[in-house]
């Protein structure tokens, strides 16, 4: 089992490969075995993880260009371990929730696939090179999926997705290249190793140009403010699969690099964009809640309230303090679950009317009551009811951020209502008041497939707003951990003052 | 009476590095084109064996040999392939034989 | 004892999930009703118990299991049965089961029968972690359980369609259900930061060891840890200005309203208050604790006065409970939590009374809700009447009713603590209480029978369903003579929860006492006056009166509504219109621009590629000569 990384990476791109030789009509029983054997590998993967370590486990190591030290590194830890799990998890429910008569199902099953690995392979990678490489591998697919399957628009949005986040990550791959030859330059070897990188001082200027460099990569994935345009057209012109795996995990690999990179790397830089990273994520936060507000497409609204809690993982990221930080790659954990599931819920609809449109619908309860129910639940999620996925990581990001800023948690907080604005109002619309239109009437509710996807999903979001902790303990361990390791390598005092290890020691 | 320095030959060079600039830039014959080339290459030529003879040291005048015989080849190349050329459109006026239009 | 806690807690869960995942959405089988109203008088049964061992034993303190643990932060799921929860369980507990017998009556035409019982319960359930947590953090969950119930349970006849302002100022119950939410949630938000707030200073989020923190904390943050609580209490409890949604959530069924938004939900923001009775005890929160009580009676004389001359029958009830919610502000700011406390049950008591028989009458009108279409209905309907009547004089403060001790002990309180105007506000309130009461009352049972020429044939409630309210009934009654009993009850708790009139006060106490029976008398007399006779201009509308600006402001609420509407709600809708453009045009546009510029540059400079040697070359000097000049300039420089 030493080498169960490399199996989850890679395992998705083999049974890819393999794929190829499937006949048609077997495509999407393949796809979900697949998947299902990747989920279970995930699990495998989560039982042996030991809960008490907070550092890197199962690491694997294979140099690959020894001069330049890239090498195969491969590592897990408490907050990569989830978001990988989340992401076998969210593709199986994707891939059980295509329709058996989607056009070119090989290719789409074959996409996925590859998709997979490369989500998997930038989550768990330790090499700065490897992980660019996934990083930007990981726009292959999406963009065939968006370009192939997508709507009327889907080859303006797919070009734009890609060419967007890749002007950004050239400049995070600048970033990265400068980080390897400061490297050589205090130790006189190449390394691309991350955790060789959380070792090197730097001093405080060149953190600041390079969390700029690193910015530029991550904060279009994320995506912040004012980069985010992209996001709402991805989604508009999106097939339901693209637009769940687009939102549950993709958008993850922006804060996760913040994570990874930002923090522990550049932790006095971290501290000086605070205020920019304020400013930006209260931006997202309020403002696409807004905007989010005045859509008239069911999914766009949804898209743009992604972009919103995005926001709020953000400032938890530059919480620094545990409780933020662990908070919000909960929220992450809880975001990916929760907005994969309303874009699935979304497609069913879409599926059954062909339209998106808001004023299409209402008084779907009557009609169509188990979706109802199931959309109401993902909404109040959605909304952070507690007991519900939704609050716990919002909790603790915003509890985490008032120890920075209180105007700025209070503005933050404001999520709680302009969030339940949006929501609320796309569920009155939607699901409330008369039948608008008479073949609305004839709607069928939820069926086998549908709720094969969905209930899993149901489970999780109370499973977890209930009893987290079997989550939130080992990203807790690992949160602190970054901390320590941000606190350790700190240059300026006033940084030190702004991590806050632990309350009681502060005292 | 006037000591005839560096400076002058540098001056010389020049001049002639113009020429051939100018006749490359606005001459439309190939021929032409290839007449000019080589005035700027006899005036880096110039402008080496004038620094070499400077410093008092060899490799200046080394370098303009093979410059020399660098573009003795070319031209043997140069002038068999404006023959293809010729032969091709009848003519090796630039405007005529540009066929790589984007 | 242990056990009893959970069971107190949960059965009304386990009602919640049989009759909505069993049955949910099933055809309506009205023993799903039967088993939750059972399970909801197994919790009564058990908080009566807990209530005896906590009058006997003691507090009992439970955890469960952990909830949220990250960073330095802590929570459980914990219980603590003390003095004030339990009291608040007896109350809730058995409330709830006379509303769920109530509902089996009164729902059962209902499709969604099912649904509703699974809702209600639900809704105790969500009540009962409120009430029993032993954290903010758990307050917390139960505090927004609560609002979703609530949001679920007004706006349970979704189907129904929109209506113009002017027609129905609720406009449907989709929209006051979205309404009650997003205002409790605006609320809510202060409730966060006075959490968040408590965890930063004290690092915990557990009572006794937060109240045991907070003399040691600095003035400023105490004060402010009053006032973001404060401000969460004033969602749930919709004091003003985060009051609106309160009437508008008539629109839910009676039974709901009964239940949700009189005798328990509602209260939970004076619960917070009583609970954190050690912090607004403080002398450095006394500022905080005065703005309370002149809140409180602002919004009790400010309801009243919209009462004054309502029409629709819930909505008369609602401002009273608005009202009666202003009294117990009142009472607690002056730091009377018990007594507080005390108006609190009483009040839950026959609230509940009122409206479950204004329900009665709705029932009985076919769903008119026009006290003006109403009258005589005295004889069609007698038991509802009775309780009407009781619930009536209950709410008046009639002596020997339970209004009359709790609600003149807080009347008593104010003179004792030498507020002079809000004792005298509080009076007036009352007398003003008494006229609009009755007037209903008048209204729609005495008097002419109006309803005949609207072809009305209204019948009583069901019998057991009558029977079923008795207990309120006698409680609503009775409950004041126990006052002693409760206060040597609820003394055992701590000391800031005590409180005593002064020798003078006492002295007083029996004029004090007259003055507030003579004006409810009077308000009484007054009603009775005018709505009770029979005959042409017994009832007539004053035509005069109603074109007068005071009825008009207070018809529309003070505009109050209208303001939200103007200034609030349509803001943020353009608002919300103009960033979406502006988000398309400015920020995708600088996008796409840049885009189109690289293309444009593309564009452009393809005339270069024009295959021509000679200009190839011109190009190629142009470039040689940019580099040398940027050499010698570089040169230069450096």
């Amino acid at each position: 089992m030493d080498t169960i990384l490399s199996i989850l990476i890679f395992f998705p791109a083999i049974a890819g490969f393999v794929g190829f030789g499937i006949t048609k009509g077997s495509a999407k029983i393949y796809g979900i075995a697949v998947a299902t054997i990747e989920l279970i590998l995930a699990l495998l993967l989560w039982m042996q993880f030991d809960t008490s370590n907070a550092g890197m486990q199962f690491t694997e190591k294979v140099a690959l260009i020894a001069d330049f030290g890239i090498s195969y590194n491969v590592g897990v830890d408490g907050i990569s371990l989830f978001i990988v799990v989340m992401a076998a998890l969210i593709t199986l429910l994707g891939i059980i929730l295509l329709r058996p008569d989607t056009k070119n199902m090989k290719n789409m099953i074959i996409s996925l696939l590859f998709l997979e690995m490369t989500m998997v392979g930038v989550f768990l990678t330790l090499d700065a090179i490897i992980f660019y490489l996934f990083w930007e591998l990981s726009l292959v697919p999406m963009l065939y999926i968006v370009g192939a399957w997508g709507g009327k628009d889907r080859v303006y949005a797919a070009v734009k997705f890609f060419l967007y986040t890749f002007a950004g990550s050239l400049v995070m791959l600048v970033g990265l290249l400068a980080m390897a030859y400061l490297y050589h330059q205090a130790n006189g070897v190449w390394s691309f190793s991350i955790l060789d990188w959380y070792t090197l001082p730097l001093t405080e200027d060149q953190q600041f140009w390079l969390f700029l460099a690193f910015f530029a990569g991550f904060a279009i994935k994320v995506p912040m403010f004012p980069f985010h345009t992209w996001l709402p057209w991805a989604h508009g012109q999106a097939p339901t699969i693209g637009s769940v795996i687009l939102a549950a995990v993709l958008l993850k690999m922006g804060t996760y690099g913040f994570v990874r990179f930002s923090l522990p790397i550049l932790p006095d830089a971290s501290v000086t964009f605070i205020p920019l990273i304020m400013a930006l994520s209260l931006i997202m936060v309020i403002y696409t809640a807004m905007i989010a507000f005045a859509q008239k497409d069911m999914k766009q609204v949804i898209a743009y309230s992604s972009v919103s809690h995005m926001g709020i993982i953000m400032l938890g990221v530059f919480a620094m303090n545990a409780e933020g930080l662990g908070g919000s790659v909960f929220l992450m954990l809880s975001h990916g679950i929760v907005s994969g599931a309303l874009f699935m819920l979304v497609g069913v609809i879409y599926e059954r009317t062909g339209t998106k449109l808001m004023s299409e619908f209402g008084g779907l309860a009557a009609v169509m009551p188990i979706y109802a129910t199931v959309f109401g639940l993902m909404l109040m999620a959605s909304v952070g009811l507690p007991l519900t996925i939704g609050f716990v990581g919002e909790f603790l990001v915003l509890l985490g951020f008032y120890k920075i800023s209180a105007i700025g948690t209070i503005l933050a907080g404001s999520t709680i209502i302009i969030g339940s604005v949006y929501m609320l109002a796309l569920f009155k619309k939607s699901f409330f008041g008369p039948v608008r239109h008479e073949k609305n009437l004839a709607l069928k509710d939820l069926d086998k497939r549908e709720l094969t996807a969905l209930i899993p999903l149901v489970l999780i979001v109370v499973w977890l707003g209930v009893y987290p902790k079997p989550i939130l303990g080992p990203i807790d361990n690992s949160a602190k951990h970054i901390l320590t390791q941000m606190e350790a390598k700190a240059i300026n005092p006033a940084t030190k003052e702004t991590i806050i290890l632990s309350k009681k020691e502060a005292e | 009476m006037l000591e005839i320095g560096v400076n002058h030959y540098l001056i010389l060079s020049g001049i002639l590095f113009s020429i051939g600039f100018m006749g490359v830039l606005r001459r439309k014959n190939l021929l032409m084109l290839f007449f000019a080339t080589e005035v700027m290459l006899n005036a880096v030529n110039i402008a080496f064996a004038a620094i070499g003879n400077y410093y008092g040291d060899l490799s200046g005048q080394m370098f303009a040999f093979f410059v020399i015989a660098v573009a003795a080849s070319e031209v043997a190349v140069g002038l068999g392939l404006l023959i293809v050329l010729y032969k091709k459109y009848g003519s090796l006026d630039l405007d005529v034989i540009s066929s790589m239009k984007g | 004892m242990e056990t009893l806690v959970y069971i107190a807690l949960f059965s009304p869960f386990v009602g919640s999930l049989f009759a909505g995942l069993l049955f949910g959405n099933s055809p309506r089988k009205m023993f799903t009703g039967w088993v939750a109203s059972a399970l909801i008088f197994v919790t009564f049964v058990s908080s009566v118990t807990l209530a005896y061992h906590v009058a006997t034993v003691g507090a009992i303190h439970v955890q469960m299991m952990d909830w949220i643990s990250a960073g330095d932060l802590s929570i459980p799921f914990g219980f603590v049965i003390d003095q004030i929860s339990v009291t608040m369980m007896v109350v809730v507990s058995l409330v709830s089961t006379i509303v769920h017998i109530y509902a089996t009556g009164y729902m059962d035409h209902d499709k969604s029968y099912n649904r509703f019982f699974a809702y209600l319960s639900a809704f105790v359930f969500a009540m009962m972690i409120l009430i029993m947590s032993d954290n903010f953090a758990g307050l917390f969950i139960g505090w927004e359980g609560v609002g979703v119930c609530s949001w679920l349970l007004v706006g349970f006849w979704y189907h129904k369609a929109d209506r113009p302002f002017e027609e129905n100022p609720s406009i449907s119950p989709s929209w006051a259900a979205n309404e009650a939410f997003i205002m409790n949630r605006v609320a809510d938000l202060g409730m966060l930061v006075g959490i968040f707030l408590i965890y930063w200073n004290i690092g915990s989020l557990q009572y006794d060891v937060v109240f045991d923190a907070m003399p040691h904390l600095a003035d400023g943050i105490l004060v402010s840890i009053a006032i973001a609580l404060f401000i969460g209490a004033m969602g749930k409890s919709a004091q003003f200005p985060l009051h609106t949604w309160l009437t508008d959530a008539m629109e839910g069924p009676t039974p709901v309203s009964a239940l949700i938004h009189a005798a328990t939900m509602v209260t939970a923001g004076v619960f917070l208050v009583i609970r954190a009775n050690p912090l607004y005890s403080l002398e450095a929160v006394h500022g905080v604790s005065m703005f309370i009580a002149s809140l409180g009676t602002f919004v009790a004389f400010y309801a009243a006065t919209m009462a004054l001359i309502a029409r629709d029958i819930k909505r008369i009830v609602a401002l009273s409970t608005l009202s009666q919610l202003g009294y117990m502000f009142a009472a607690a700011g002056l730091g009377a939590y018990w007594i507080a406390l005390f108006h609190l049950a009483a009040h839950a008591f026959f609230k509940a009374l009122l409206f479950l028989g204004a329900g009665n009458v709705m029932h009985a009108m076919d769903d008119e809700l026009d006290i003006f279409k109403m009258g005589g209905l005295k004889n069609a309907m007698r038991g509802s009447y009775i309780y009407m009547g009781i619930a009536s004089f209950a709410l008046a403060g009639l002596p020997i009713m339970a209004g009359f001790y709790s609600k003149d002990a807080i009347i008593e309180t104010a003179f004792n603590e030498g507020t002079y105007i809000i004792w005298g506000m509080l009076v007036i309130t009352a007398g003003m209480t008494a006229f609009y009461s009755f007037r209903q009352v008048f209204f729609s049972f005495h008097g002419e029978k109006r309803y005949e020429a609207l072809g009305f044939h209204p019948h009583d409630m069901y019998k057991y369903v009558l029977i079923a309210m008795a207990p309120l009934a006698a409680l609503a009654i009775s409950f004041g003579w126990f006052m002693g009993y409760y206060k040597d009850f609820i003394y055992g708790l701590n000391e800031t929860v005590q409180y005593e009139m002064s020798h003078t006060t006492h002295h007083w106490a029996w004029l004090l006492g007259s003055i507030v029976i003579a004006l409810a008398l009077t308000g009484i007399f007054l009603a009775w006056k005018k709505y009770a006779g029979e005959g042409e201009n017994a009832w007539k509308r004053d035509e005069k009166f109603e074109a007068s600006f005071i009825y008009k402001l207070l018809e529309n609420q003070y505009y109050v509504p209208k303001f939200y509407d103007q200034f609030i709600v349509q803001p943020y809708t353009i608002a919300s219109a103009k960033f979406w453009e502006f988000d398309k045009k400015t920020v995708d546009g600088t996008v796409d621009d840049l885009g189109k510029a690289c293309l444009n540059i593309g564009d452009t400079s393809r005339g270069m590629q024009n295959g021509n040697l000679s200009s190839y070359l011109n190009w190629m000097g142009v470039g040689a000569m940019i580099i040398v000049i940027i050499a010698v300039i570089s040169s230069v420089i450096g």
